[in-house]
Formats: structure tokens, C-alpha cells, sequence
């Protein structure tokens, strides 16, 4: 339960192929489930111990030693404003670390992420929402709709990561 | 201690015993194939650089047999002898020979006599044949065995020492976990393996941190040309003396202040040393002096730069601080002579009065500072106007282990770099004072400002911090005296944890903007504690003070 | 600028003490090589004004790269290294254009006297 292994990342394929498959980690933000493909995800595992750090926006929780990693744990219900600002970690959470080029991020998701696969075709491109319709949508692969009905929300992780993305502070400190 | 001449030596022991088995294997392919071009190829050359080699280094006899098979080798080659016969044995015994020669040069012994070896050799080159002594060839186990003999020194990238280095850091992190956790379970058994991993894991990290230091020397030696080219540029003839080269220190922190001490040096010589006619006038001998000097002191190694020129013009610091903004006419008015200097080391602030090619066209010391504070290193100046000025760099022997004070704030740890600690200090609400909205205690006949910690990390936005009350203080204050380029700051903080060696992780992206953070460590506890960054509170605290 | 050297020498206890003789008295060694194949591709890549030459090398003689260097750079400056015993080869090196020759074992003194002057030489600069 501590830890779900994940299968090594699938090599690229070209995306046109209509039979090419998809695998996702899938996790509730808010009241809706959203994906991030399994190749952006080094691992999932309860969360470790958050040490608070200061001068951080609210929606960044702190930082955990992930492995002897220091790494960012950050909260998207926040981030993304699905649920109101600063609220304190439950119990018992899961961090799902993702990684970008030269850094990992642990996002912080209150019940167990699950492996989920489908269709690359089942993942139709972002509609155009309106620009400041929320901050989510710039951060969107597509969204996937399932034959049994509902929809997952595929974050593209390549974009959320970029560290002024993720500070958005506004406007460093004066202490130079 | 290792000097240019033992690094050689070295380096030629390395080479000449990898020499020595490549002969050893390239013999064995010419005894299967006499024709074998290549090897045979191979060999002169080996014996051409060993000649070379130890000609440079002085092992003349050495050289004398490596010539001699270098010759009776190209003749073999050039199909004028052939491998076979007696001639075989003549060779073998002059490997064996050389490998004896250079394994006496690594235990400083004397070198073997050669003297009937040569004569056989001189003799095959002239197409005699030689004279074998049936009686002194036994080929004994132990002298089979020596063939064996690796080199004793490899070279290896910094890289994979930092890696090694890295490592070593999180087992030791681990190691204090487990210390911590076999003192809870209280079991013996335990209890003893863990004091065992901590005395090992101990001895690790201080070989890791051993085989990572070199001499200063290696930094030290590159400056009589640099200071030979400013002094031409400027016209003046400075006398440089080093001293200390081989005093130890991390490769890495030397790689990181060099140019800081190219900075300070080109620095001196320009500005701090005066003209041949301006030494004349000042009573001073026209060649000015400049030291280059290292020294160990405690755990730290001190690079001192000291120059017998004019000195610091501390007025005129202070008149440009306050030009620059830096500082109002009445603060700077009210500061001391270090208070003074340390403005030299802002960004951008340079007492260049013409900016000239070598001072670096008006840059700052600023990049001395930069340096230090990244190491968590110190900087401390002396001058005395008219009579010379000495810049010393306290630098870490070592990056890997800093000594801290961890301090505790709203129930969570802080570590604070000792280097940067003065002292600590418990004081009584009567012990302070508020000026100008700033809390101050006076300490050591100075006048301290102080400030909660609190308020320091978790200020936000433009504003100044509030203006200092002492309404909410009750008991005796726990106050950090940190100290930043001769500004000494007091921290209030709830409490005082302990002092401990830390092993110091950059914080990694998106969190590296932080400048507050030096970094975190992990405690033995597995907990993660935030490092603070000395300077960066200074300057902030400088900056947001109401 | 300070002058730029690539040493080509196959001994690593020779180019140490080279380059640290070179590098003292202020010159930029921009590269070791070990052998003519890859003397040849830093002396492309580092263009380099002056390279000291050993002429016995493994995988080359010191004379190849010498005749290569002369055809695709000519106005690079080169010194040959050698111990004695190789005289003939020297010759040979000079005649290919080589500037000077230091020979083994060399004094810091010999060496600089010898580096500084090649690179001072000029009139080589016509292609050999």
C-alpha cells in the first residue's frame, strides 16, 4: 500500500496511430479525475513528513525528502483553486512525484492514484477556452472521455513544471 | 603535502610501471610471433618515453637501459637482428631489469647495479654475441610474483569524487537516522552495530573528504605570471613571495575561489601598490611586496593576500557609500573603519580612479564576496592607511560537513552555519532598546540590532518590516548573534536546539530563488531542516529595517 | 590574449610537466593529446597557435601529423619534441616545417626560450 510500482516509461510512438495506447496515473483533484501520462511520473507513495518552508506561495505545502531528495510538494486543488487556499494535509495523503528535466515535483492527491489505460484517440485536444478562464486549461493535454461515461483531465506536466510557472510569486522579495 | 616534484614523481611512478606491463605483454606476444609489427613497434616506444622520463626525473641508470633496449628494439624492427636466440634472454632480463629499477625508485631505494646487463646489450647492438651467466638467472617464485605489480595511483575525475562525496553526505544522514532509532528501540545488539556504522561511515567520509584535497599550491603558483604582467601593465615592480603551498584544501573550493583571489590580487598590485614615484615619496622602497600566503587555522584554511601599499582610504570609502547611496551621510558617519570597508565588497562599488584594463574596468569586489558566501566562507580586511592592506579568505577545508547551531522556530528546526554564528545570547527585555523602530542590545561595546527571525522569513511584498515593540516580550529572549562581513545582526528565536556537523543539499528547482535558504539537511531524526543563508537575511534585514 | 599550445605528447607524466611549465609562464594550454588521431582532431577544434609535437607516437609517427598539420593548418606554429636518439627523425621534422625542436629531457628554461620564440616567428606564417 506504501508504494505502487510503476512500469518503466514506454518508449514514444508516433502519435498518429489510432490503435496507440495511453497509460495514465489517474488522481481526484476537487470532484474531477485527471490524468498525467506515465512517462512524466517517477513515482507514487504516501506522502513523507512536509516541512513548511517559508516565503512560498500557500498552494506549495513545503518540501519532503523524497528518497534523499529534497523535492517541492505542491497542492493543485490550490494551485488550480478547486479548493480554497492553505488548507492543512489530512492524515494520511499520497504524493505522486513527476519529473522534469532537471528537477522532480511531488503533487500531493488525497486518495490513491490508480494506473489507467486507453486509447491515444480517446484524448481529444483541449477546447479553447476563454484565456483566464482558470489557470488549468494552459497546463491541459486534452481531456479523455470514457465509453462508461465520465472524463479524465490529462495534465501536461512538460508545462506545469517550469519553475516560474509553479512559483508565479508575486515579484521576488527585496532583500538584494 | 604533496610538492610539484613528489606530484611528478608520482605521476612517473604510475607511468612507468604501466610502461613496465605493457612491456611484460608485449614480450609475450613477440615470443609467439618474433615478426609481430606492431608490438614490436610498441615496445620501442615505450622504452623511448621511459628513457624520457627518467632522464627528466635524474634516474640516469634507469635511462641508460631503457636507451639500450630503445636501440636493440629499433634495430629488431628494422629487420637488422631478430628476436631469437640469446638476444631473447638479453631482453627479458632487461625488463626485468627496468621493472626492478623503477619499483627501487618507488621505495626510494637505491637503483640495481646494471653494469653487465648494459655490457650485454651494447654488445647485441654491435652484433656480438653476449655473455650469459647461467648462475645468477634463478627465476624465483618471488621474483615471478613482482611481475604482478599494479600501479599504486589512479587518476580519477573530480566528477566521481563529488559523486563519492554525495553519497557519503546521505549515508551519513542515514547513519544518524539509525543512531537515533537504535537509542529509541534500545536494543544492545543493535545499539553496538549502530555505534559501529557511525564509526565507520565516520572514517569513510573523512577518506572521501581526504582524497578530495590538494595543495594551494596548485592555485598559488599560477600568480608570480600574473602578477609579472599587471605590475608590467602599471608600470610598478612588486616583490611576490608565497607561502603555505601546501597546505590542504578541497579541490572544488579552490576551482571555486580562484578567480576571487585572481580579483584580489590584480586588485592589489593595481590599486593597492603604489607607483615607483609615489613609493619614493612616502619613504617606501620602490619595489612594493606583495604576500601570498596559506595557512590552516583550526578546520579552516586562511588564503591571506597582503600588500605594503597605501592602504585602505577609509574617508574616502565612506564619502563614495554615501555618494552611492549605499548609506546616509549621518549612519556613515557614525560606522566604524570595518563597517566602512565592507562597503568595497557591494556589487558594483569600485575605488578605481581610473578604470585600467587589468583592475577589471570598474567590477567591484563584489565578487569576492559572491564567492566566499556561496563556500559559507569569511572575509576579513586589515589595512592601515599608508602602510599596506591584507585581505584574508577563511575558506572550509571541506565542503561536505559544516558545523551549525540549530535553532527552533514555531516548533520547527533551522540550521545556521557556525561560520556565520558569533555568539548567543540570552537577554532580558531591560537589555534592550528600541532605536529608530529597531530593537538593539549593545554586546562587546557595539550596538546590535536584533530582530525576530519570524519576522525576517515571513515578510512578504515591499513594505518595511513593522516598527520594533517590546510589548510582547516576556522573559529572557534567545538571541543568535550572526555575523556578515563585519555586521553583526541578532536573530530572536524561540529556542536553541543544539550544535551539530551538517551535511548541506542545495535546495533543488522551483525553490532554489529562495536566497533566505543556503540549502536543507536532513537530521538524524529524518527530519528536514532548512539551512539559513547569513548573508541574505543580512541584506534583506538591511534593506526592509523601518 | 595569451597564446593557446595543444601538447601532443603519449606520456601523461610529460604533457603534466609541459603543460604545467606553459600554463605557469602564462600560456593557455587549450589541450592534451595522446596520440596523432587525436592530435589532429583538437588541433581542428581548438586551432591552437603553437603545438608541441612528440614524434614518436602510438598510433602515428609524430611526422604524419606533422605533414597533415602543415596541408590543413598551415599557420599553426610547431615545435617537435624528442628524446635523444632521434636526430633523424627531427631532421626530417624541420625540413616538414616544424619550427624547433626541444629535446627530452627539457628544462622549463628551454622550453619557454624555445616556445617563445616560435610563436614570435611570423615569417613561418606562409603556408610551408
Amino acid at each position: 500500500m506504501a508504494e505502487i510500482e510503476l512500469a518503466t516509461p514506454t518508449p514514444k510512438a508516433e502519435r498518429a496511430k489510432p490503435t496507440e495506447m495511453v497509460q495514465l496515473i489517474v488522481f481526484r483533484l476537487g470532484d474531477e479525475d485527471y490524468g498525467i501520462r506515465i512517462e512524466q511520473v517517477k513515482e507514487v507513495t504516501v506522502t513523507p513528513e512536509v516541512a513548511r518552508m517559508p516565503k512560498t506561495p500557500p498552494f506549495i505545502k513545503g518540501i519532503a525528502n523524497l528518497r534523499g531528495d529534497i523535492i517541492a510538494i505542491i497542492d493543485l486543488e490550490e494551485r488550480f483553486r478547486l479548493r480554497p487556499a492553505g488548507r492543512p494535509l489530512p492524515e494520511r495523503s499520497y504524493t505522486v512525484a513527476v519529473e522534469a528535466a532537471d528537477y522532480t515535483l511531488g503533487l500531493v492527491v488525497r486518495e490513491v492514484p490508480r494506473p489507467f489505460t486507453l486509447p491515444l484517440s480517446q484524448i481529444e485536444a483541449a477546447p479553447e477556452f476563454v484565456q483566464d478562464a482558470g489557470t488549468r486549461d494552459k497546463y491541459l493535454e486534452g481531456i479523455a472521455k470514457l465509453p462508461e461515461g465520465g472524463i479524465i483531465i490529462v495534465l501536461d506536466m512538460r508545462k506545469l513544471l517550469t519553475p516560474s510557472e509553479i512559483m508565479r510569486l508575486p515579484g521576488r522579495a527585496a532583500s538584494k | 603535502m604533496k610538492t610539484r616534484d613528489q606530484e611528478y614523481r608520482e605521476l612517473f611512478m604510475a607511468e612507468a610501471l604501466e610502461y613496465y606491463d605493457s612491456m611484460s605483454r608485449h614480450l609475450s606476444e613477440l615470443e609467439r610471433n618474433p615478426n609481430a609489427g606492431p608490438a614490436l613497434n610498441e615496445l620501442f616506444r615505450l622504452m623511448h618515453n621511459l628513457k624520457a622520463n627518467a632522464r627528466a626525473m635524474g634516474f640516469n641508470d634507469l635511462g641508460e637501459v631503457a636507451h639500450h633496449l630503445e636501440t636493440l628494439f629499433g634495430l629488431i624492427r628494422d629487420q637488422e637482428r631478430t628476436f631469437s636466440g640469446p638476444l631473447i634472454k638479453v631482453v627479458f632480463t632487461g625488463v626485468d631489469a627496468l621493472g626492478n629499477m623503477i619499483r627501487a625508485v618507488g621505495a626510494n631505494q637505491p637503483l640495481p647495479d646494471a653494469t653487465a646487463l648494459l655490457d650485454n646489450l651494447d654488445r647485441l647492438v654491435r652484433g656480438e654475441a653476449p655473455i650469459l651467466d647461467e648462475a645468477d638467472a634463478p627465476e624465483t617464485e618471488e621474483e615471478a610474483n613482482k611481475k604482478m605489480e599494479l600501479s599504486d595511483l589512479v587518476y580519477i575525475q573530480v566528477k566521481k569524487l563529488d559523486n563519492l562525496l554525495n553519497l557519503v553526505g546521505e549515508l551519513v544522514i542515514d547513519r544518524d537516522r539509525v543512531m537515533t532509532l537504535a537509542q529509541e528501540i534500545g536494543n544492545p545488539a543493535l545499539l553496538a552495530t549502530a555505534q559501529h556504522l557511525f564509526r565507520i561511515s565516520d572514517d569513510l567520509q573523512y577518506s572521501v573528504m581526504d582524497a578530495r584535497l590538494v595543495g594551494v599550491g596548485v592555485l598559488l603558483n599560477k600568480f608570480p605570471r600574473v602578477v609579472r604582467d599587471v605590475a608590467s601593465a602599471e608600470d610598478k615592480e612588486v616583490e611576490l613571495t608565497l607561502s603555505g603551498q601546501d597546505v590542504q584544501i578541497d579541490r572544488n573550493i579552490l576551482q571555486i575561489i580562484t578567480d576571487a583571489l585572481l580579483h584580489l590580487v590584480r586588485n592589489a598590485v593595481s590599486h593597492g601598490l603604489e607607483t615607483k614615484d609615489q613609493r619614493h615619496k612616502a619613504g617606501k622602497s620602490p619595489i612594493g611586496h606583495l604576500t601570498l600566503s596559506a595557512m590552516t587555522e583550526r578546520d579552516d584554511v586562511l588564503i591571506q593576500v597582503r600588500d605594503d601599499g597605501r592602504g585602505i582610504d577609509t574617508e574616502a570609502v565612506r564619502r563614495k557609500a554615501v555618494e552611492r547611496g549605499l548609506t546616509t551621510a549621518n549612519a556613515a558617519a557614525t560606522l566604524d573603519e570595518q563597517a566602512v570597508w565592507a562597503f568595497l565588497f557591494e556589487p558594483g562599488f569600485s575605488m578605481a580612479q581610473q578604470v585600467t584594463d587589468i583592475s577589471g574596468r570598474g567590477v567591484g569586489l563584489d565578487v569576492v564576496k559572491l564567492a566566499l558566501d556561496s563556500l559559507g566562507g569569511q572575509l576579513r580586511v586589515e589595512s592601515q592607511l599608508g602602510v599596506g592592506t591584507t585581505f584574508t579568505l577563511v575558506l572550509p577545508t571541506s565542503i561536505a560537513v559544516k558545523g551549525a547551531l540549530l535553532v527552533e522556530l514555531d516548533d520547527r528546526p533551522y540550521a545556521v552555519p557556525l561560520l556565520h554564528t558569533d555568539t548567543v545570547l540570552a537577554l532580558h527585555p531591560g537589555q534592550i532598546s528600541i532605536v529608530g523602530g529597531v530593537l538593539v542590545t549593545h554586546f562587546q561595546e557595539q550596538a546590535v540590532p536584533l530582530v525576530p527571525l519570524r519576522q525576517l522569513l515571513h515578510d512578504e511584498g515591499d513594505e518595511l518590516l513593522p516598527l520594533a515593540t517590546k510589548d510582547d516580550m516576556t522573559g529572557a529572549q534567545q538571541v543568535l548573534v550572526v555575523n556578515y562581513n563585519n555586521r553583526r545582526l541578532g536573530l530572536l528565536v524561540d529556542r536553541f536546539i543544539r550544535q551539530q556537523n551538517i551535511v548541506i543539499k542545495p535546495l533543488s528547482k522551483p525553490l532554489d530563488t529562495i536566497d533566505l535558504f543556503g540549502g536543507v539537511t536532513l537530521l538524524g531524526s529524518g527530519q528536514v531542516c532548512l539551512v539559513l543563508d547569513v548573508p541574505a537575511l543580512t541584506r534583506l534585514f538591511l534593506a526592509k529595517r523601518p | 590574449m595569451n597564446k593557446r599550445i595543444l601538447i601532443v605528447d603519449d606520456s601523461f607524466y610529460m604533457r603534466t610537466m609541459l603543460k604545467n611549465m606553459l600554463t605557469d609562464a602564462g600560456y593557455e594550454v587549450v589541450g592534451e593529446a595522446a596520440n596523432g588521431a587525436q592530435a589532429l582532431e583538437m588541433a581542428a577544434s581548438t586551432t591552437p597557435d603553437l603545438i608541441t609535437l612528440d614524434v614518436i607516437l602510438p598510433d602515428n609517427t609524430g611526422l604524419d601529423v606533422l605533414k597533415s598539420l602543415r596541408q590543413t593548418q598551415p599557420a599553426t606554429k610547431v615545435v617537435m619534441c624528442s628524446a635523444v636518439g632521434q636526430e633523424v627523425i627531427v631532421t626530417e621534422a624541420i625540413e616538414n616545417g616544424a619550427l624547433a625542436y626541444i629535446v627530452k629531457p627539457f628544462s622549463e628554461e628551454k622550453v619557454l626560450e624555445i616556445v617563445g620564440s616560435a610563436l614570435q616567428n611570423d615569417a613561418s606564417e606562409q603556408p610551408a
